[in-house]
């Protein structure tokens, strides 16, 4: 496994994903150029955090294949999982556990080299340094969240996946992680799952709708025409769930 | 991790004592007319299945709250040692706890009774061999069951009658250890042979199952 | 589908005449036998004679166990034939046509008694026709059960976990009807209901792995989660069923092990018989139900379907 230059961040063939007759993935395929910001839409039951847990190794797909930096999502998991992270809206977090505590655990699971400079780095980025010392149980959603942006963060992935990031977010925590996105932009790849129309198409270089577990449209942000987009936004999303 | 160790040794001590004097109480009724010995094992053990049941529901619980198993499942680490992980960690709780259960069973029951304390030197092999059999089965099981609605529940069905063989392998050692006759001990090692052997065979069964488990 | 429940009826029809015959055979045909034997009419009712007997008696002291019976008693050189009325610690008491005489323990040489045996027809064998069979059924589908769950985790095929769970409720018939022919049987000979014995405990657990298989399906709402699930602690309750019944077998049981070729003719065929229409049943019931969940399913796809 080589260091040649990734072509393609993400690589999605047919991808797949059913039970009996349940397909919350059906023969999803697209690809994404390295340093790209995909937004994912569709409604609820689209299969939007399906495709996010497939391709973070939480999921394993039913058929089809995946790729990400170009390690397969199955074959090479293990490889992978080091150079991706995951920001959900659960906090992933250990509530028993300060917040050092848990940046610290998590960096040594991932082999982060000199990880208390990484840590303290990482706490002051998210504005959190005050509270190294508390236990996260005390933590406020707003500072949840922030924490586990840091925790993702932590062994520098080079794909940084978002489900719903800003939701329940108080506004200075949503300036907090615009300003971080901002920052590592250029050396990162995302994908983003958001409900906020808006939100991702102002962020995203790349647009992904999904519904019924089928793409519905993919596009990069410049072939997008704003109004077509949102007409097509509004009636897929009109369709409700699956 | 050391707070939660502290909380989770404090209750499940708490409940294992507490099950000793509901025993205890129990028993009393019964009046004098019976040896203790013969049921100190078997009542031992019945701690034991309770108390790891609590503890193994608590500490999976706890998990899932905050979706922190999602957050092992994500890190580069193959999902078998994410297994014995839990295993040996749930493995650690119920020995300790085990400590210090017996001296307090033995106070409470065994006072002034007959007992060969070189064959007593042989309890703590059962108590582990025991325990790493309750550790492995009860991590897979309670695994499902928090994902289940009616958790305890769920668990006390599954691992129970999962848990019976090595439960009389368990006892059946530990009763002959206690009375420490020389035909006993030679119970003692049927017993302790019972109790490996599920542990192997169990152990390796959830082991292998525990990957398609975690993460469904 | 049609082939498989033509074959299923046909199963089914085939199945209920083989153990119908052999619950007629069994009863009707098949010699009862013997349940142990007595040595005295008066132990018990309805024995029916066997034969006579003679024991030899070399030690004064086992005469305690014929007081009542004729005997021919050497002691201290001489015979004497009677009927053994007392036996004590020190001597015995014969009554001769002679009068009563004793003998002292220390005389004695040695001794021969004379009796009848009787046999007790055990009528609650008949249940073993339908008791065996039903319970090596009951671990045969359950192996099947725990072999599609393996298929299913290795596939992640619904049809597995579809077959696993049938297969699951028909372990679950057979269990429950081995669990009622066996109470029966203890009932017929050893006159209580239950014991808690070895052998019927590990199978009474058996149950509750079972039922525990049931209870854990439902209590997970996604489907695939709930098949995974299942079919993992399917596959553990058959690697544990096993691992109990060998530990029992440590503690010695009362339970009833059958030797092999023991059977007389008549009684053989009547078992195989009912072996084989017992498995017949197995088959189709799990047929018939497989074809009833196959049904259900296509119904409700197809009433998905039409609400999209």
């Amino acid at each position: 496994m080589g260091d040649e230059p990734q072509t393609t961040a993400l690589e999605v063939r047919e991808l797949t994903r059913a039970f009996g007759v349940r397909r919350a993935l059906d023969g999803v395929s697209f690809e994404l150029p390295p340093y790209a910001f995909l937004s994912i839409f569709g409604p609820n039951g689209a299969g939007k955090t399906t495709l996010v847990k497939v391709l973070t190794t939480l999921l394993n797909p039913t058929s089809g294949n995946a790729k990400v930096l170009g390690l397969d999502v199955v074959a090479d998991a293990v490889e992978m999982r080091k150079r991706i992270g995951l920001i959900s809206h659960n906090p992933l977090l250990y509530p028993d556990l300060t917040a050092e505590e848990n940046l610290l655990f998590f960096s040594e699971m991932y082999d982060v080299p000199d990880s208390r400079g990484r840590v303290t780095e990482l706490l002051e980025a998210v504005e959190l340094d005050h509270r190294r010392l508390d236990l996260t149980r005390t933590f406020s959603r707003g500072m949840l969240q922030r924490l586990s942006i840091a925790r993702a963060l932590l062994h520098r992935p080079e794909v940084i996946f978002l489900d719903e990031p800003y939701s329940g977010l108080d506004p200075h925590a949503m300036d907090i992680l615009d300003g971080l996105i901002a920052q590592i932009r250029g050396e990162h790849t995302f994908v983003m799952i958001s409900h906020d129309l808006d939100k991702g198409l102002e962020l995203c270089s790349h647009a992904l709708i999904l519904a019924r577990g089928k793409v519905v449209l993919y596009e990069p942000r410049e072939a997008i025409d704003d109004a077509a987009f949102r007409e097509t936004y509004r009636s897929t999303v009109g369709m409700g769930v699956a | 991790m050391e707070l939660r160790t502290k909380e989770m040794l404090m209750s499940m001590g708490l409940y294992s004592l507490l099950t000793m004097v509901v025993y205890f109480v129990a028993l009393s009724q019964a009046g004098a007319g019976f040896d203790p010995r013969d049921i100190a094992a078997g009542l031992l053990w019945l701690t034991f299945i309770f108390t790891s049941m609590l503890g193994l529901n608590r500490s999976l619980v706890h998990e899932k709250d905050q979706g922190c198993l999602e957050a092992l499942l994500l890190s580069p680490v193959d999902r078998p040692v994410i297994y014995f992980a839990k295993v040996t960690g749930n493995l650690v709780f119920l020995l300790i706890v085990e400590a210090l259960t017996i001296p307090v069973f033995a106070f409470l029951f065994l006072q002034g009774e007959a007992i060969d304390l070189r064959t007593m030197a042989l309890i703590p092999l059962v108590l582990v061999a025991g325990s790493i059999g309750i550790a492995g089965v009860g991590t897979l099981l309670a695994t499902m069951s928090v994902n289940t609605s009616g958790k305890d529940f769920v668990l006390a069905m599954l691992f129970i009658p999962l848990i019976y063989p090595l439960l009389l392998g368990a006892v059946m050692a530990t009763g002959a250890a206690i009375v420490g006759t020389p035909e006993a001990l030679g119970v003692f090692w049927t017993g302790m042979a019972w109790v490996i052997g599920y542990d192997v065979i169990m152990l390796l069964a959830s082991y292998g199952l525990y990957e398609f488990i975690v993460g469904a | 589908m049609k082939s498989s429940i033509t074959r299923a009826f046909i199963a089914l029809v085939v199945g209920g005449a083989l153990t119908l015959a052999a619950f007629l055979g069994a009863f009707f045909w098949a010699g009862v036998p013997d349940f142990g034997f007595v040595r005295t009419a008066e132990q018990t009712d309805s024995v029916r004679y066997q034969g006579p007997f003679v024991q030899e008696v070399d030690e004064a002291r086992y005469l305690r166990n014929y007081v009542g019976y004729e005997a021919d008693i050497t002691a201290d050189g001489t015979l004497t034939e009677g009927r053994i009325t007392e036996a004590r610690e020190d001597g015995v008491t014969l009554e001769t046509d002679a009068g009563d005489v004793t003998i002292a323990a220390a005389d004695f040489e040695s001794a021969q008694v004379y009796g009848s045996t009787y046999g007790r027809p055990d009528w609650g064998q008949k249940i073993f026709y339908f008791h065996v069979p039903v319970a090596e059924i009951s671990f045969i589908v359950f192996g099947f059960a725990a072999f599609y769950g393996i298929r299913f985790i290795m596939t992640r095929k619904r049809e597995y976990d579809t077959k696993a769970r049938v297969s699951m409720e028909v372990t679950l018939l057979f269990v429950m009807l081995t669990m009622a022919t066996g109470i029966l049987w203890t009932r017929a000979a050893w006159g209580v209901w239950w014991e808690w014995e070895p052998r019927l405990t590990t199978y009474f657990i058996m149950t509750l792995l079972v039922i525990g298989y049931f209870v854990l399906r439902n209590a997970v709402e996604d489907e695939e989660r709930r098949a995974l699930y299942a079919a993992a602690f399917g596959i553990l309750a058959f690697i544990d069923a096993p691992i109990s019944f060998f530990i029992t077998r440590l503690i010695p049981s009362n339970h009833p092990v059958i030797e092999r070729g023991g059977l007389e003719p008549p009684m053989l065929v009547t078992f195989i018989i009912a072996q084989i229409g017992m498995i017949l049943l197995g088959y189709a019931i799990y047929q018939l139900r497989m074809g009833e969940v196959l049904l259900r399913d296509r119904i409700e796809h197809a009433k998905t379907l039409l609400e999209r």
